[in-house]
C-alpha cells in the first residue's frame, strides 16, 4: 500500500527542505520513496538529483530507493486538455490565449496540477511512500479544494447557463436568458472579447465529465493522505498553520503533526550571563534567550489550542545541501510521527 | 513615502509584509493623516495586526482617523457595475455579477483590474489622505501592476479600456504612488526581490520601489565565549548576521527594520513596527 504524505505550510518555512528530508530518511530506512517538490532552491534540487527539470519521477543516482519529481503546472494543464477533450479541441485549447491565461491566473491551477500529480503517483503503486511538497497558492489550502474548483470552472452551472447547453458546431450562440447580462458585459468589455472567451469556455466545457470524474479520484487520494503542517515560530506562518488545523479536517483530514522548523535549544531560555562577559555577548545572550522563550510559548500555545502533536527540527547554521545533510536534519528532530506513514522506527 | 496618496506594499510571503503595512498605516494615522488600510488579496494578516477580526469590504474605523477594509472581488464588481450602469438596486445585478466573474476567470487581467480598480477608486476619492495597501505577494505583483496595460491591449474599445488608461497613469505616477518591496536579508526572499526589481525596471508600470529589509540583526562585533551555551548563541548570531550582510549588500535596501526580539502578539509587532518606521523614514 502506498502512503501519501502531504507537507503543507506557509511559504519560506522550509517546507520543501522538510519534505526532502523526510523522503531521504524514508528511502534510507528501506522504503521506496518518491518526493515531489515545487520550485526547490538550486542546491536542494541538485541534492535530489533534479538538475534536469522534469515532471517525470527520476531515480536518484546515489540513493537506490529514492525518486524525485518536480511540479510543472503548465504541462499538467495541457495534460488536462489532452486527457479530457477530443484531439481537435485539445489542440485548439492548448494554443488558446485564454487557456494559457487561465492556467496562469486561475489561482488554484498550480494547486490542481500538484494534486493531480500527487494522485497519479499515489495510485501508480510504484512507491511505498509519496511525499508531496504542496504549493503555497491560496495559503496552501487551494491544494485541497482545487479539484472541486476546477470542476466548477469548466462546468459550473453558470457557464452552462451562459452558453445554453451543448451546441453543435463552432459558432457561439448566446443563451436567450443570458442576453441582458451579455449586453451589460458587452458595454464594459467590448463584444469581441466576450465572444472569444465564450468560444474558449465552450471548448473547455467539453472536458467537464472527465475533469469531474478525475476530481473525485483526486479528492479520494487527498482524504486518505497523511498531512503534516510545517511552520517556523514566526507569527505569520504560525497563523497559516492555525488555519490549516481549522480548515483541513473539513476538506481532507486532521493533520498528524505540526512541525516547528528552526527551533532554538530549550537551555537557551536561561543563558549563563555572568559578571565577566562582554556587554555585546550579554546582549546576544539576552536577545536569543528572549527569542527562545517566545518560540516555546508559541509551541505550547499551538499544542494547547489545537490538540496538535508538536514536532521540532532544531535550527542549523547551514541549510542542508546534500543527502547526508537532509538526513541529519531529521536525526536531530523530535516528535515526528514516523509510524503513521509506514516507518516503524521512531526517531 | 507617507506624503503620497497610495503606498502599496509587496514582498515574498512571510517577510512581514502585513506587519509593515500595518506599521505604515499606524504611523500615518499618528501623524494626523486620514488613512485607509487595505487588505488587497484577503490574506488576513492585516486584520491580525490590527486585532480587529475579519475585515469587511465596507471600510471600518479601527482608530480615530484610521479605517481598514479588505477587497472582496465579488463586492467590488457589484459596486463597479452599479456605478457604471447608474442604476439603483444592486441586488438585481447579482446574477450578472456572478456570470461576469465566471467570464473574468478566463480573461487575462480582468480579475486583477477589478481589484486594483477598487483601490485606485479609493485613492481618487478625497476621503483619504493616504491609502496603505497590504498588497499581493511579489509572485502576483506583476499581473496586478500590469493589469491596466493588459486591458488596454485586450479591449481598447470597451468602457473598461478607457478606464484602464487613468489607472495606468495613476499607478505609474511617482507623485501619487509609492511601491514598497519588503524583504528579508536571506537567500530566497532576496533572490525573489532582485527578480522583482528587474521586472519593475523593465516594465516601468510603477515608480521606482522603496526596498525595505525586515528583521535586520544588530552588529554585535566579534562575540566569543568558552561557555557551550553562550558560544552556541554567539555562533548563531554571527552566522545569521554574516549571511544577512551578504544579502543586504546585494539588495541594498533603502530602509532597514531591526529584528524585533521578544514580541509575542501581532498587535505588539505592528505598534513596534510603526516606531521603527518613524525612526527610519
Amino acid at each position: 500500500m502506498t502512503h501519501t504524505l502531504l507537507v503543507t505550510g506557509a511559504g519560506g518555512v522550509g517546507k520543501t527542505t522538510v519534505a526532502a528530508a523526510v523522503a531521504v530518511t524514508a528511502a534510507r530506512s528501506g522504503i521506496r520513496t518518491l518526493v515531489v517538490t515545487v520550485d526547490p532552491a538550486r542546491r536542494l534540487a541538485s541534492a535530489l538529483g533534479l538538475d534536469e527539470l522534469g515532471s517525470e519521477p527520476q531515480p536518484h543516482r546515489d540513493e537506490p530507493l529514492l525518486w524525485a519529481a518536480m511540479l510543472d503546472s503548465g504541462a499538467t494543464w495541457r495534460a488536462v486538455a489532452t486527457r479530457h477533450a477530443d484531439p481537435g479541441v485539445a489542440d485548439r485549447l492548448a494554443s488558446n490565449e485564454f487557456f494559457q491565461a487561465a492556467a496562469e491566473h486561475f489561482p488554484a491551477s498550480q494547486s490542481y496540477a500538484a494534486a493531480d500529480q500527487a494522485a497519479t503517483f499515489a495510485l501508480a503503486g510504484a512507491w511505498d511512500l509519496v511525499v508531496i511538497d504542496t504549493p503555497p497558492a491560496g495559503g496552501g489550502i487551494d491544494f485541497f479544494t482545487a479539484p472541486a474548483q476546477m470542476a466548477d470552472l469548466v462546468g459550473g452551472r453558470l457557464l452552462r447557463w451562459i452558453t445554453g447547453g451543448p451546441l453543435p458546431g463552432r459558432r457561439f450562440f448566446y443563451n436567450r436568458a443570458a442576453r441582458p447580462m451579455l449586453r451589460v458585459a458587452d458595454t464594459i468589455l467590448g463584444s469581441d472579447l466576450l465572444e472569444r472567451i465564450a468560444e474558449f469556455l465552450l471548448d473547455l466545457r467539453t472536458t467537464y465529465d472527465g475533469v469531474a470524474r478525475r476530481g473525485r479520484e483526486i479528492e479520494g487520494v487527498l482524504r486518505g493522505s497523511h498531512i503534516v503542517v510545517v511552520t517556523t515560530s514566526d507569527p505569520a506562518p504560525v497563523a497559516e498553520a492555525v488555519r490549516f488545523y481549522r480548515e483541513l479536517p473539513g476538506v481532507a483530514s486532521t493533520p498528524e503533526a505540526v512541525v516547528f522548523n528552526r527551533v532554538l535549544p530549550d537551555e537557551w531560555v536561561d543563558p549563563p550571563i555572568t559578571e565577566g562577559i562582554s556587554a555585546q555577548l550579554a546582549r546576544c545572550a539576552h536577545l536569543w534567550g528572549m527569542e527562545t522563550l517566545r518560540q516555546q510559548d508559541t509551541r505550547a500555545e499551538f499544542s494547547a489550542r489545537h490538540g496538535a502533536t508538536v514536532a521540532t527540527i532544531p535550527w542549523s547554521p547551514d541549510p542542508p545541501n546534500d543527502l547526508d545533510g537532509l538526513a541529519a536534519l531529521l536525526d536531530r528532530s523530535s516528535g515526528f510521527p514516523w509510524g503513521r506513514f509506514g516507518m516503524e522506527q521512531t526517531k | 513615502m507617507l506624503d503620497r496618496r497610495l503606498v502599496m506594499v509587496s514582498g515574498k510571503g512571510g517577510v512581514g509584509k502585513s506587519a509593515l503595512s500595518a506599521g505604515l498605516a499606524i504611523l500615518a494615522q499618528r501623524t494626523g493623516r486620514r488613512v485607509l488600510a487595505v487588505d488587497m488579496v484577503s490574506q488576513g494578516g492585516l486584520s491580525s495586526h490590527f486585532g480587529t477580526g475579519q475585515l469587511t469590504f465596507q471600510p471600518r474605523e479601527i482608530k480615530p482617523g484610521l479605517h481598514a477594509m479588505r477587497v472582496v472581488r465579488a463586492e467590488a464588481l457589484l459596486e463597479y457595475l452599479s456605478l457604471q450602469l447608474r442604476l439603483p438596486g444592486v441586488g438585481r445585478f447579482g446574477a450578472v455579477a456572478r456570470a461576469f466573474d465566471a467570464l473574468a476567470t478566463a480573461a487575462p487581467a480582468v480579475r486583477e483590474i477589478i481589484t486594483i480598480g477598487k483601490i485606485l477608486w479609493e485613492v481618487r476619492e478625497e476621503r483619504w489622505d493616504l491609502v496603505v495597501v497590504d498588497g499581493p505577494p511579489t509572485g502576483q505583483l506583476g499581473s496586478y501592476l500590469r493589469a491596466p496595460v493588459s486591458i488596454e491591449e485586450l479591449v481598447p474599445t470597451g468602457r473598461i479600456g478607457t478606464q484602464a488608461e487613468w489607472m495606468r497613469a495613476t499607478l505609474a505616477d511617482p507623485k501619487t504612488t509609492s511601491l514598497v518591496v519588503a524583504t528579508l536579508p536571506e537567500e530566497l526572499p532576496s533572490t525573489e526581490t532582485l527578480e522583482t526589481l528587474a521586472w519593475l525596471e523593465r516594465e516601468q508600470v510603477a515608480p521606482d520601489p522603496v526596498v525595505v529589509a525586515n528583521r535586520v540583526l544588530p552588529d554585535l562585533g566579534r562575540l566569543e565565549s568558552d561557555d557551550p551555551i553562550l558560544g552556541a548563541m554567539a555562533d548563531l548570531h554571527r552566522s545569521l548576521w554574516a549571511e544577512q550582510q551578504h544579502w543586504l549588500e546585494r539588495v541594498s535596501p533603502s530602509v532597514r527594520i531591526p529584528f524585533l526580539f521578544g514580541l509575542f502578539t501581532p498587535g505588539e509587532v505592528a505598534a513596534q513596527m510603526s516606531d521603527e518606521l518613524e525612526a527610519a523614514l
